[in-house]
């Protein structure tokens, strides 16, 4: 594939994006250099931060290692179309805690919460360390990380119950 | 270029009129257009009015307050303008704020040792005051009544005797020609509205959406981007170089040699490659085959050179301070002690890399970076490219993390380096590897201490030997030992003992060694709170009484009240961790106490763990600080919680190793900082105090080691002297 061109696109949030970059470029250069969505942070390059994760079919991967050859049809999501209106239950979590300090690692760790709390609708706290003990945040933001998807995903639930 | 009487509204609305589609995009709110331009073409509102050089006021009484100092995620964007708005009785749902570019009118901008609050905090709040103040006299002038008569409140300014109110809008040109009062009147603290509150910071928003701009981010019309590899060795220099296969690389536009160049914070040397996204330069950078000259660094390897540091403060070293007749204390003594502590290089890691974009022309340079120091960034470039501080244009972008790194800008000067011999403008990123092997280390140390006591415990005598690399040799490489004032915190030390030695054990640095949050207290905190804790086993005494103890022999005049603070959050920590009846623990349970004084500010921690063999788990710390009027209560409960974690992982982990002159860690994996699986339980104790504001980003670093180690003995009865505890070896 390296070298080639691909003549596919993929979805993301929402819009269909040709892909006209060589195949080995990680989706996270396509959407950040190519694409100008720079919302999706370089941290590592390896997979071992967790800064640069976006959803592929609601499913939190690393964008960094993730080359857009596989991602021919394939929707993803990047923090800037998780909602609407910035209004995901993460997201209002996360101003109610007042998560961020520098901020940058946190839209990997609310798309990555964003993909567990999917399945995963009433964690428990250890459930939530296992799956977040991919995304580092160098702040020391981890208390306010899980006290937000506690507290999200209690929101959650009662949309669901309200729903039902 | 300077548009700080523009709006952005305005700016924007302006842009598209004045440029006729030019493409501005998100992250150049400012750098297009000059004001005048706008000006001439009557597009700037004419009642808008820039009050002095941290408030615009527009028509519509949106209010933008300038932050000058560096915004690395301690929240002091918001913090600083907070205490404009109090002061002036802004709405601060009506302030948006913005980041003051490198300008000598937004005072002093260089962002460290945690001083942004203790020198800013007076100035911003009268920049505040005298706004306000000339907002009551442009009513008054209005209503043709005194201004006593009137009184301002959340962006109006009221006129007592009908209740008549103007809002801040409506008077802000009015209020631009007023007379600047000669000392504006501060308020009262029981009048703050956002000072000592919790104020969300203002850019959360932002945030939580991927809006929100770092250094890396920036993107211009025409932008090229850059990948480097660095000469592994300081001192080093290119030997050889070979393109061919990188040229090769499709999308590779040039590759640039950059030379070591000789000042402080000016790049180690290395090769770029330019291309027309990061990605391909990042590959491309693989495919170069470079040789080195390592020089004489070459020789250094942490392992021995810690040895090296270990014997050097075992024997006699050099005298920096003295007081007492140590001798005698000691010839004297019913107990003595001695311990040597040691700790390794880190690095800062922050999450987002080294990164800036530069464009070199003719007769301009621009700067967008991730910086602590755009003053420096000035300096160096101007350096290099032979021109004036003045003319290099300096925007301060949003730092993904710092704690120290950013303060050097050798990484804005190679984007400097590149776009000048390429013409185009240049992001340059670093890799995670570049970063972690590119670094200007926190300093590898020893300590050895050696203590005599009386029979009641009192601490009759100090020896207390250091030996590090300082951040002096970035200025003088000849260096041959820390010099005396980076042992003035040993020399001043709360701690009351008559008969005290100081002295530096040599110590020549083979690396860059630079500013890492808490710096130096992260092991003089590490030493001085672990060995009080050996001391008190010794003497039989509990680790609170036997601290106590020590601050009240400080018979120090001018330290007493410096005492009194350290002993209170001391009181306050033992207190909430329940240190009265640690005895009824679980067994492989422990709680240990550690006290620190830095950065004009006092911290205690009690940390609890539990201990399974070589397993440490940190279950809960409780921290008190006292570091006078806090501005933001959240924003400084967060810097303790991050205080903790970056405590945690120098203490157990983090580690920069070299070997043969080059530092063997690349990645995450080799340097395991703390993840959310380690994070206990955080709670933070916040003084109420009236005192002037002092240090709150790094102050809280240094009693986490201390606290961790006395805990850890607690519970298993093993004392760990060196930092990290438990070291990855790589």
């Amino acid at each position: 594939m390296g070298g080639q061109r691909m003549q596919h696109s993929m979805i993301i949030n929402g819009k269909k994006h040709e892909i006209d970059v060589d195949g080995d470029m990680p989706l996270l250069w396509f959407l950040r250099d190519r694409l100008e969505f720079t919302g999706t942070k370089f941290g590592c390059g390896s997979g071992l931060c967790g800064a640069c994760t976006v959803h592929v079919n609601g499913q939190a991967i690393r964008s960094c290692v993730t080359p857009v050859s596989s991602l021919a049809d394939q929707k993803i999501t990047t923090i800037e179309g998780l909602s609407e209106n910035g209004d995901h239950p993460l997201q209002q979590a996360w101003l109610n805690n007042n998560v961020p300090q520098c901020g940058y690692c946190q839209a990997g760790q609310i798309m990555n919460a964003a993909s567990f709390l999917a399945i995963n609708a009433a964690p428990t706290e250890q459930e939530i360390d296992t799956a977040m003990q991919g995304n580092i945040c160098r702040c020391g933001t981890y208390q306010r990380i899980k006290k937000a998807i506690v507290e999200a995903a209690d929101t959650l639930a009662d949309t669901l119950n309200k729903e039902a | 270029m300077n548009i700080s009487n523009i709006s952005r509204r305005n700016f924007l609305k302006g842009a598209g009129i004045a440029t006729g589609g030019l493409v501005i995009a998100v992250a150049l709110p400012a750098n297009a257009l000059p004001a005048n331009a706008l000006a001439e073409k009557g597009i700037l509102p004419k009642t808008s009015a820039t009050l002095n050089a941290f408030i615009h006021l527009e028509e519509n009484g949106d209010t933008v307050i300038y932050c000058g100092r560096c915004e690395m995620g301690q929240g002091i964007s918001t913090a600083l303008p907070s205490a404009v708005a109090d002061e002036m009785e802004a709405d601060w749902q009506r302030v948006s704020v913005k980041q003051g570019d490198a300008d000598e009118k937004f005072g002093p901008q260089a962002t460290g040792g945690s001083a942004s609050i203790r020198v800013m905090y007076q100035p911003m709040r009268e920049a505040g005051a005298t706004a306000k103040a000339m907002l009551i006299a442009a009513a008054a002038k209005v209503w043709k009544t005194s201004a006593e008569n009137c009184f301002a409140q959340a962006h109006f300014v009221i006129n007592k005797s009908n209740q008549q109110r103007l809002g801040y809008g409506e008077l802000a040109s009015i209020a631009a020609n007023m007379p600047i009062p000669e000392k504006p009147i501060l308020k009262k603290k029981s009048d703050f509205n956002y000072i000592g509150k919790k104020l969300p910071r203002h850019d959360q928003g932002e945030v939580v959406v991927g809006k929100r701009i770092y250094g890396v981010d920036t993107k211009l019309p025409g932008l090229k981007y850059a990948a480097i590899v660095h000469c592994p060795v300081l001192g080093g220099s290119l030997k050889s170089l070979d393109k061919t296969d990188a040229m090769k690389v499709k999308g590779v536009s040039d590759i640039v040699e950059i030379p070591r160049f000789d000042v402080p914070f000016g790049s180690i040397g290395g090769v770029a490659v330019v291309a027309d996204n990061s990605w391909t330069a990042q590959q491309a950078v693989k495919k170069l085959k470079v040789e080195w000259d390592l020089g004489e660094n070459a020789l250094y390897n942490t392992k021995e050179y810690k040895q090296q540091l270990v014997a050097n403060v075992e024997k006699p070293a050099t005298l920096t301070s003295e007081r007492g007749d140590l001798d005698n204390a000691f010839k004297t003594a019913k107990n003595k002690v001695s311990a040597t502590y040691t700790g390794g290089h880190l690095s800062h890691a922050p999450m987002e890399p080294n990164a800036s974009v530069v464009w070199v022309q003719k007769n301009s340079c621009e700067v967008w970076a991730s910086t602590q120091s755009p003053a420096d960034i000035q300096k160096v470039l101007a350096q290099y490219l032979k021109r004036e501080p003045k003319d290099i244009v300096v925007h301060v972008a949003m730092a993904g993390g710092a704690f120290g790194r950013k303060f050097k800008c050798d990484y804005v000067h190679e984007a400097a380096v590149i776009s000048e011999k390429t013409g185009a403008p240049i992001q340059l990123i670093w890799s995670r590897e570049e970063d972690m092997r590119t670094g200007y280390y926190h300093s590898i140390n020893a300590q050895h201490i050696e203590a005599s006591m009386d029979e009641n415990g009192n601490v009759t005598g100090w020896l207390h030997r250091a030996a590090f690399p300082s951040i002096s040799t970035l200025f003088n490489p000849a260096l041959v030992r820390a010099p005396e004032q980076s042992l003035n915190d040993i020399t001043n030390h709360l701690f009351g003992v008559e008969n005290f030695r100081v002295e530096s054990g040599d110590a020549k640095a083979h690396t860059r060694i630079g500013w890492y949050r808490a710096v130096y207290a992260i092991f003089y905190g590490f030493a001085f709170g672990t060995f009080a804790d050996e001391l008190a086993q010794k003497s039989g005494k509990d680790t609170l009484s036997f601290v106590n103890q020590l601050f009240d022999n400080n018979k120090n005049e001018a330290q007493q009240a410096q005492v009194q603070r350290a002993k209170d959050v001391l009181a306050i920590v033992a207190n909430k961790s329940a240190w009265h009846k640690r005895s009824s623990l679980p067994k492989g349970q422990g709680i240990g106490l550690a006290v620190h004084y830095s950065f004009q500010s006092y911290v205690a921690m009690a940390v609890h763990v539990e201990v399974n063999g070589d397993d440490i788990k940190v279950l809960s710390v409780d921290c008190a600080i006292d570091c006078g009027q806090v501005l933001n209560l959240d924003g400084a409960t967060a810097q303790m919680e991050g205080a903790v974690v970056m405590g945690m992982s120098l203490a157990l982990s983090t580690e920069i190793t070299f070997k043969d002159g080059a530092v063997v860690n690349s990645n995450f994996h080799d340097y395991p900082v703390m993840r959310i699986t380690d994070m206990p339980n955080v709670n933070v104790h916040i003084t109420d105090s009236d005192e002037n504001p002092t240090g709150l980003g790094e102050p809280g670093v240094a009693p986490f080691a201390p606290a961790l180690s006395n805990a850890v003995f607690a519970a298993s009865g093993k004392r760990y002297r060196d930092l990290p505890f438990k070291p990855l070896s790589v």
